[in-house]
């Protein structure tokens, strides 16, 4: 429990952190918000006052304790470009990222487990030489790359979906689902590969360690000590590298989102970047970033759980 | 993999020689000019004339392609040259003289560290703008973080040992023990994160580019023909293909290099 307390201390202190340095990046940046929204031929009293009005005046630790505040009632300020409530904009493109990277992430473990423990068992056969030189390649692959190939393979040649035909989650879940398939894929397999590199080196180690020869001497069968012992131990670094993946399958869909033409935070990070919409960008980074910290605190509450010794630091 | 041969390091060493001669000599010559557009040619598909065929504007991909992977190496080298030059600094301080410093920096480092750095370096970019010199300083900040933490723990483990106390006991300055005495001895280690960080260069950069905000426009770029090739998957698959294959060179080539060499450490 006071694991768990420390943890959460944490968290809410990094999250702090973060979202203070994002926001002084954007506060320190040359270029005056005011000028820009009011174009070059503004006055100069007008300038002044829309200063004022912005809060652009007031030292900049009140203007983030003042924006943290309203970004947490849900307030994240208003696009440049738009003119609209960046919340309108960015909160119900949220579930079309998360779905994504998670979609991804569970790809990732449904590949890389069984396979990372069958070319464990099979050590230095031909499955698993085989297994070695297709995780190389696909390590290789940049993800957008992989992404372009699947549309050109899955949907020019064998046409099992349509590129372009992303279907809403708000009408069609089933459909919804199934298009962001081959992007999770996309996403899944340089990941998934890594994975299963990391999971057949830990489950050789562990094989080898005195505990298993016991287990063995005892008379349990390769699956027993396999499932009941070995596992156990040689899941905890996959389990750290899991959460660092998921951290970056979150922020790897917002390339994926462009190829595969999802309209998820991805598509208006990138128009708000090219756009200089910098209170849309601030509040995505800092969203995506509580989603990594979430994310990060999960895996150092399971840590715990998967491994007792763990205690703190 | 217990063969006898170190096929890792023969392989890999083999591909990054040809992708280094290949970037070469895309530094000095190119069939055609990788600018020049035909309309005559415009997705033209593989013959003698275009080994890899033609782009949408009818320019030469093989020549887009050596001098896009020129860019892209160019823009790697600098991302880990900032990435290591200001991660062996900070890991140095931090690691060898702890305390507050260590403290206050490290807190910082975790924070950023627990970000993906792609996004680190499209925050950079959003403020200072794509193109290729900004790239470099927005990827190389971003990578700043990993070395920072790599050099720190080996300069924890390492300040202990018995030749620091004696360089010490010699009269050597704290600068004379972290950069001449103990920087050397974290080499190894060193070395491959510097490889690994490398590839996440090369596909960092390809990933930006391919976004638009990374290297721009008349600088060729693979990640941004890669793009600009997606159009025309049906009528040009050569044009997106070539790119692609060249990074996926590049990055296998490196890491089975970076892997042969681990194994020949052991």
């Amino acid at each position: 429990m006071k694991y768990a307390v420390q943890k959460i201390v944490s968290f809410v202190m990094t999250l702090c952190l973060v979202s203070f340095l994002v926001f002084a990046a954007f506060a320190v940046i040359p270029g005056d918000p005011a000028l820009s929204k009011l174009g070059t031929d503004a006055t100069p009293s007008q300038l002044a006052a829309l200063r004022e009005e912005m809060g652009l005046n007031r030292p900049l630790l009140v203007r983030f304790a003042d924006w943290a505040v309203s970004f947490v009632q849900g307030d994240m300020g208003t696009s440049y470009s738009y003119d609209r409530p960046v919340s309108g904009m960015i909160l119900d493109k949220l579930p079309i990222t998360l779905t994504l990277a998670v979609m991804a992430f569970l790809l990732t473990i449904m590949i890389a487990v069984p396979l990372g423990i069958y070319a464990a068992r099979h050590e230095g056969g031909k499955v698993d030489y085989l297994i070695y030189c297709i995780n190389q390649v696909t390590m290789a692959v940049p993800p957008f790359f992989l992404g372009i190939l699947m549309t050109f393979f899955f949907g020019l040649v064998l046409k099992w979906f349509t590129p372009g035909g992303y279907v809403s989650y708000q009408t069609d879940v089933p459909g919804f689902v199934r298009y962001l398939f081959f992007p999770a894929l996309a996403i899944a397999l340089p990941k998934a590969a890594m994975a299963l590199k990391l999971l057949r080196s830990s489950v050789i180690h562990e094989t080898r360690q005195d505990y298993a020869r016991t287990a063995y001497s005892r008379g349990n069968n390769t699956n027993q000590v396999l499932y009941r012992h070995i596992l156990k131990n040689a899941l905890i670094p996959v389990v750290t590298f899991l959460g660092m993946a998921l951290a970056d399958m979150i922020a790897g869909s917002i390339i994926i989102e462009q190829v595969f033409s999802i309209p998820g935070l991805g598509r208006i990070l990138m128009t708000s970047i090219s756009g200089r919409d910098y209170p849309v960008v601030q509040a995505i980074i800092v969203w995506i970033a509580v989603l990594v910290l979430v994310v990060n605190l999960i895996v150092d509450l399971v840590y715990r759980i998967i491994d007792p010794r763990i205690r703190m630091e | 993999m217990k063969k006898k041969k170190n096929w890792n390091l023969i392989i890999g060493s083999l591909m990054t020689g040809c992708m280094i001669l290949f970037m070469l000599l895309g530094l000095f010559y190119t069939p055609y000019d990788p600018e020049a557009m035909d309309a005559s040619s415009k997705l033209a598909g593989i013959s003698s004339a275009h080994l890899m065929g033609c782009d949408n504007f009818g320019r030469d991909i093989l020549s887009r392609v050596l001098k896009g992977s020129g860019t892209t190496l160019f823009v790697a080298a600098g991302t880990v040259a900032i990435g290591t030059l200001v991660g062996i600094f900070i890991g140095a301080l931090t690691g060898y003289y702890g305390g507050i410093l260590d403290e206050v920096l490290m807190r910082i480092i975790d924070a950023l560290f627990a970000f993906p750095s792609i996004l680190l370096a499209l925050v950079f970019i959003s403020l200072i703008g794509p193109g290729k010199y900004n790239v470099i300083v927005a990827l190389g900040i971003a990578f700043i973080p990993s070395f920072s933490r790599i050099v720190r723990s080996q300069f924890l483990y390492q300040k202990n040992m018995d030749y620091v106390s004696s360089a010490k006991l010699q009269g050597a300055s704290a600068f004379r023990i972290m950069f001449v005495h103990i920087l050397p001895n974290t080499l190894p280690v060193l070395s491959s994160s510097i490889m690994i960080g490398f590839n996440n260069a090369v596909l960092a950069e390809a990933g930006m580019s391919y976004l638009g905000i990374g290297v721009q426009p008349p600088d060729a770029s693979l990640g941004r023909m890669l793009s600009e090739a997606q159009s025309y998957l049906v009528t040009a698959p050569g044009f997106a293909l070539f790119p692609g294959l060249i990074i996926i060179l590049m990055v296998l080539g490196f890491s089975l290099l970076a892997e042969g060499i681990s194994h020949a450490g052991d």
